[in-house]
């Protein structure tokens, strides 16, 4: 899809949009996405779907959908996917750069405005007793991160033994031997095109990264 | 490292992960092993992430600025940004595949994959390079409280790292 609309398909399962989003609009509208979603992917995805989907109702709440459950394919960072793919899809590509560098440009800059902070005060014995804290909580919620995303990718029914046994043997690969993690990935890749064939990857829980 | 080194590192996590901390194990192959960076930087990185704006996967910025300062910043934001702007142009060709069994199996695959793969790495970062035995039972209990407050859901990231902080302030000093 372009960014330029016709009028026949400005109008989309009930909502109105003109036939390419002013740039300014869109920067804007990912500008407070990018530097007020304090926490994480839950309140970045929570913010897109209010400025774009409820604020300027620019997509429907089932494209918004559609598109998040095709972008938890994508490579890296799930959530930048989603930017460009939204950012072209309303504005073509210059849409798609103004959205990716609005969102990121505050949210980088916030994050290496709080790390050159933090190198400042990290010798304070305060902040080393705040980290003693802080770091296993990091922690757990990055292993609760990754039940989470191995929990959506599971099938159902008795397939579903074969998947956790896999991830069994995948965590006791990166626990016990020093394979490397592109081949972990390659072995991925052929164990789930042959053995882990099957129903789609669930888009529910935690929007994550 | 040099800046290119860099790029190269994060580029390679971003491309060849599903979502961003999935690339964590990668990163840490290629920045903590060789002593780019500390497993406590790696530490710091996540929780920095987790306090600021955009997604959880922007952690790396934190981590480029330990690896190589603002330029070290700039160049891992850059680097993965790059790899999910893929599916703006695979989203039609994906869409037709997305019912695909083998395809499904794949992403599966690699999905558990690095699943597995960051599983094992958090159990790192709780441990460091410790027995587990070693490591305080208070610290293993918030790992294992945040872990099923993530899965479960429904408090925010923020006061559960800042829940941490109290606890950490008042155990380990």
């Amino acid at each position: 899809m372009t960014g330029k609309r016709s009028s026949r398909s400005s109008r989309v399962r009930g909502v109105e949009r003109p036939p390419s989003v002013p740039l300014t609009a869109l920067a804007r509208a990912w500008a407070i996405i990018g530097s007020q979603s304090v926490g994480g992917g839950a309140s970045t995805l929570f913010l897109m779907r209010r400025e774009l989907v409820e604020r300027y109702r620019w997509l429907s709440a089932r494209e918004f959908l559609e598109d998040y459950a095709l972008c938890k394919l994508s490579p890296g960072i799930n959530l930048i996917a989603l930017t460009g793919l939204v950012g072209n899809k309303l504005a073509g590509p210059r849409g798609l750069v103004v959205s990716v560098a609005a969102m990121l440009l505050p949210a980088g800059a916030i994050t290496a405005l709080m790390t050159a902070g933090y190198t400042t005060v990290r010798d304070e014995p305060l902040v080393a007793a705040v980290l003693s804290g802080a770091g296993p909580v990091t922690a757990g919620m990055t292993a609760g991160v990754a039940f989470t995303f191995a929990r959506q990718a599971m099938r159902r029914g008795w397939r579903a033994g074969a998947d956790w046994g896999y991830l069994a043997l995948a965590v006791a690969a990166g626990l016990f031997t020093g394979v490397s993690t592109l081949a972990l990935i390659a072995v991925g890749l052929a164990v789930g095109a042959l053995f882990l064939r099957g129903e789609t990857t669930r888009a529910s829980g935690d929007p994550g990264t | 490292m040099d800046p290119v080194g860099l790029f190269t590192a994060f580029l390679k996590a971003s491309a060849f992960s599903v979502g961003g901390l999935s690339g964590l194990p990668l990163l840490r192959e290629q920045l903590v092993v060789p002593g780019f960076v500390s497993e406590q930087q790696v530490v710091e990185s996540l929780t920095i992430g987790r306090l600021s704006t955009g997604p959880n996967g922007l952690y790396v910025v934190s981590l480029g600025y330990f690896a190589y300062g603002w330029a070290g910043a700039g160049i891992a934001i850059l680097a993965a940004t790059l790899p999910p702007l893929l599916m703006v142009p695979a989203a039609a060709v994906i869409r037709r595949q997305l019912l695909s069994p083998w395809v499904a199996g794949m992403v599966r695959g690699v999905t558990l994959s690095t699943s597995g793969l960051l599983l094992a790495t958090a159990y790192t970062l709780l441990v460091r390079d410790a027995a587990i035995a070693s490591v305080p039972v208070w610290q293993i209990a918030l790992a294992l409280v945040a872990a099923a407050v993530t899965i479960r859901g429904g408090i925010h990231p923020a006061l559960l790292i800042a829940g941490g902080a109290v606890v950490g302030v008042a155990l380990g000093r």
